[in-house]
């Protein structure tokens, strides 16, 4: 290429144009790789991280009838993000020949907090129509599986739940 | 695949905007000193990028400010690494903007047709430096807190408009919530959209006007000549015509220059971190205060200006430099861009340069005043706990409280450190019958109050303690009737320092004053002995 004064702007060498392009790709994809691979792990760590759990304590057992659900609150002391937080939270406990059944106290479909008819004797969850047995199968309505059950154990005359520990 | 080139060519005009773009020719004689703007363009996407990621855990009130990013950089993966990069990608970035307006300084680049390239370039420098400044309060640090008091302190001084000024600053007549939720959002939010903003102008300007090219020494260009501009315009006509195109050859010298700081700026945030002092402690007068590196220079130079002086230093020194900034291009005008014919000019610049590094330098070798203390970090969050759980609602300590719970002044000459861990855990099983509430304290709770309690009372020495004097110091120290008055006589040291103090003394002397001629008793004593023996010193000498 010549311009007006005759200056050449110097021969363009395709090949050395193409290995310019593969470093400026190499550079620049060794960058976005440190860069966007450590964001990445940093934005998606909370999935990967593990879960904890351990016992909470629901009260004395005597708090339980025999044979009829009864709502049961706890606290729980635990650590959210950089805060530690008095969390507090309910269950459902079903007190059946000296055996405990905690159910959680959402709804298996999708999250809402159902109730006990004592009338019916069924769970009713107030969303989508949801109804539960005593022993939390599905009666009628959209959940997809039983009331979720939570792990217990009796301790000196105490129930104890296992939750996951959040962190 | 070239009819949806095509499509999209004629919606966009893509092909037009990459032949203006990337195909332009950048004059002959661009080198490596011409990377520096691509550079700090990069440092620029490197804090939005890293400042994105760390506003994901980051709380902007002084109750979880500190705690989120303790919680960021240590238990979020690969946190501490982008909290490193941040910091020194923010390093890097005043390094790189001032050594670009240094260049472009000494090629009188900012001359026609450049000169609003020059002026939003004057704005985005002064932008970094609010980035910094508005930065690094916000870990909620004691360097955080007292820097920024200190800078507030500085915006007083301005006579007449000072104190308003300073409490729009601070969004109240005290630094806390408000000044931290300011300059949360004027650092995330308003410094951010103002840097695009006069990026924006400052690239379309350097896309229009094309990069300056090197100064030439041409004698028979003056602006005596009428037709200097046209002239300017033709030479630069060949250059460019002589020259390559941007891409790739120039955005080649960019990505290297890019990829080398990069891994600088890699390598000390992996090597250095980013340090997170105590929790701001607006009560602490054994703190001292010390801005970020780039303000030394400043710092500095108030130590020069006493009493009514400051105000002119506070006041007429900042507005000198930024109207000389904004004012050059009309103060060095012409054709003339060769540092060979800008003689004064360029030696005001050198002088300039060597200011700023002098009061840098001499401002990070200011001795620290106050001498360093070591604070065990499990004490201080056992204090927060302390306080947050209101213990002394039912205990007293040095005289306040309630009086259900036992006093705790010297709790820790009743009470070991197993007894307090299992106390903490569950107070009924170890003391069947006590009011003290089971407060479900996590594991590392505990390991806190028990850390803060153990200092409660724990300044007894034991017997052994007038023998380690007798032993290690008495042959030059003199202290209530032994020993020899060779170095300061101790006899009445317990007055004026406490243990803490004289056990980081006998440890490493030269740590707490820089002109100690005593050693080091780290490696004779042991860390009990030591303590042992400044509690010895502290007690009798009190």
């Amino acid at each position: 290429m010549k311009d007006p004064k005759g200056i050449s702007s110097g021969p363009e060498n395709p090949q050395r144009r193409t290995f310019l392009i593969a470093l400026i790709a190499g550079m620049g994809g060794f960058i976005g790789f440190i860069l966007g691979g450590s964001g990445l792990y940093y934005f998606l760590s909370p999935a990967l991280r593990g879960k904890k759990k351990e016992w909470v304590d629901l009260g004395p057992l005597h708090n339980f009838k025999e044979g009829q659900p009864v709502k049961a609150d706890y606290l729980q002391r635990k650590r959210d993000g950089w805060e530690v937080i008095d969390s507090s939270g309910v269950v459902w406990v079903l007190k059946e020949k000296e055996n405990y059944v905690v159910f959680d106290s959402h709804c298996s479909h999708l999250g809402c907090p159902y109730n006990w008819d004592s009338a019916k004797e069924q769970f009713v969850c107030p969303c989508h129509g949801g109804i539960f047995g005593k022993d939390g199968r599905v009666v009628a309505g959209p959940p997809p599986r039983p009331l979720d059950r939570i792990p217990v154990k009796t301790e000196n005359g105490s129930l104890f739940i296992m939750l996951e520990e959040k962190a | 695949m070239k009819e949806i080139l095509d499509w999209l060519d004629e919606r966009t005009g893509w092909r037009k905007l990459k032949e203006v773009i990337l195909d332009r020719h950048i004059p002959k004689g661009v080198d490596w000193r011409y990377t520096l703007g691509s550079v700090t363009l990069f440092f620029f996407v490197l804090q939005v990028v890293t400042g994105i990621l760390l506003g994901m855990h980051y709380s902007p009130s002084p109750d979880h400010a500190y705690d989120s990013v303790k919680y960021l950089t240590n238990e979020v993966p690969m946190g501490k690494l982008l909290r490193g990069l941040h910091k020194w990608g923010a390093t890097g970035m005043v390094v790189s903007v001032f050594l670009h307006m240094l260049r472009v300084f000494f090629m009188g680049a900012y001359k026609y047709p450049r000169e609003v390239t020059w002026f939003s370039g004057v704005f985005l420098f002064f932008l970094v430096i609010g980035f910094g400044f508005t930065g690094y309060l916000l870990p909620w640090d004691q360097k955080a807190y007292w820097a920024t008091t200190v800078g507030a302190h500085m915006v007083e001084q301005v006579p007449y408009l000072g104190d308003a000024l300073a409490k729009i600053m601070k969004g109240g007549s005290d630094l806390g919530t408000v000044t931290l939720t300011r300059f949360y959002a004027i650092h995330v939010l308003v410094f951010p959209a103002l840097t695009l903003l006069f990026m924006a102008v400052h690239l379309f300007l350097v896309v229009w006007h094309g990069i300056s090219a090197p100064p030439e020494k041409d004698p028979t260009l003056s602006d005596k000549d009428p037709d200097w501009k046209a002239r300017l315009k033709s030479r630069y006509a060949e250059l460019k015509a002589q020259g390559k195109s941007f891409w790739p050859y120039i955005i080649f010298k960019d990505t290297v220059a890019v990829t080398l700081v990069f891994l600088i700026v890699l390598g000390v945030a992996l090597w250095k971190g980013a340090e997170l002092e105590d929790l701001a402690n607006p009560t602490d007068s054994s703190y001292n205060p010390r801005p970020e590196w780039y303000f030394l220079s400043v710092f500095q130079l108030l130590k020069y200006f006493p009493g009514k002086l400051e105000a002119f230093a506070i006041v007429l020194l900042p507005l000198i430099v930024v109207s000389i900034l904004f004012l050059l291009p009309f103060i060095d005008k012409g054709p003339k861009r060769h540092p060979g014919d800008r003689k004064w000019l360029v030696l005001a610049g050198w002088m300039s340069i060597l200011g700023v590094v002098f009061f840098t330098v001499q401002g990070a070798r200011s001795p620290l005043t106050n001498p360093v203390m070591e604070q065990n970090p499990l004490v201080m969050q056992g204090k927060r706990i302390f306080t947050d759980l209101n213990c002394l609602y039912c205990h007293t300590l040095n005289g306040r409280g309630g009086s259900v719970g036992p006093v705790l002044d010297l709790v820790a000459m009743r009470r070991d450190k197993n007894w307090l861990g299992a106390h903490f855990r569950n107070p009924k099983k170890l003391t069947p019958g006590t009011k003290m509430p089971n407060f479900n304290l996590l594991d590392g709770e505990v390991e806190s109050l028990v850390a803060y309690m153990s200092t409660l009372g724990a300044t007894t020495y034991s017997a052994e303690a007038p023998r380690l004097f007798e032993d290690n110091c008495a042959s030059c120290h003199k202290f209530q009737g032994t020993g020899e008055f060779i170095a300061v006589d101790l006899s009445h040291i317990g007055r004026a320092r406490d243990a803490g103090y004289l056990a980081a003394y006998i440890k490493d002397p030269v740590k707490m004053n820089p002109d100690a001629a005593m050693g080091g008793y780290a490696d004779q004593l042991t860390p009990e002995q030591i303590l042992d023996l400044a509690n010895y010193l502290y007690q009798k000498g009190k």
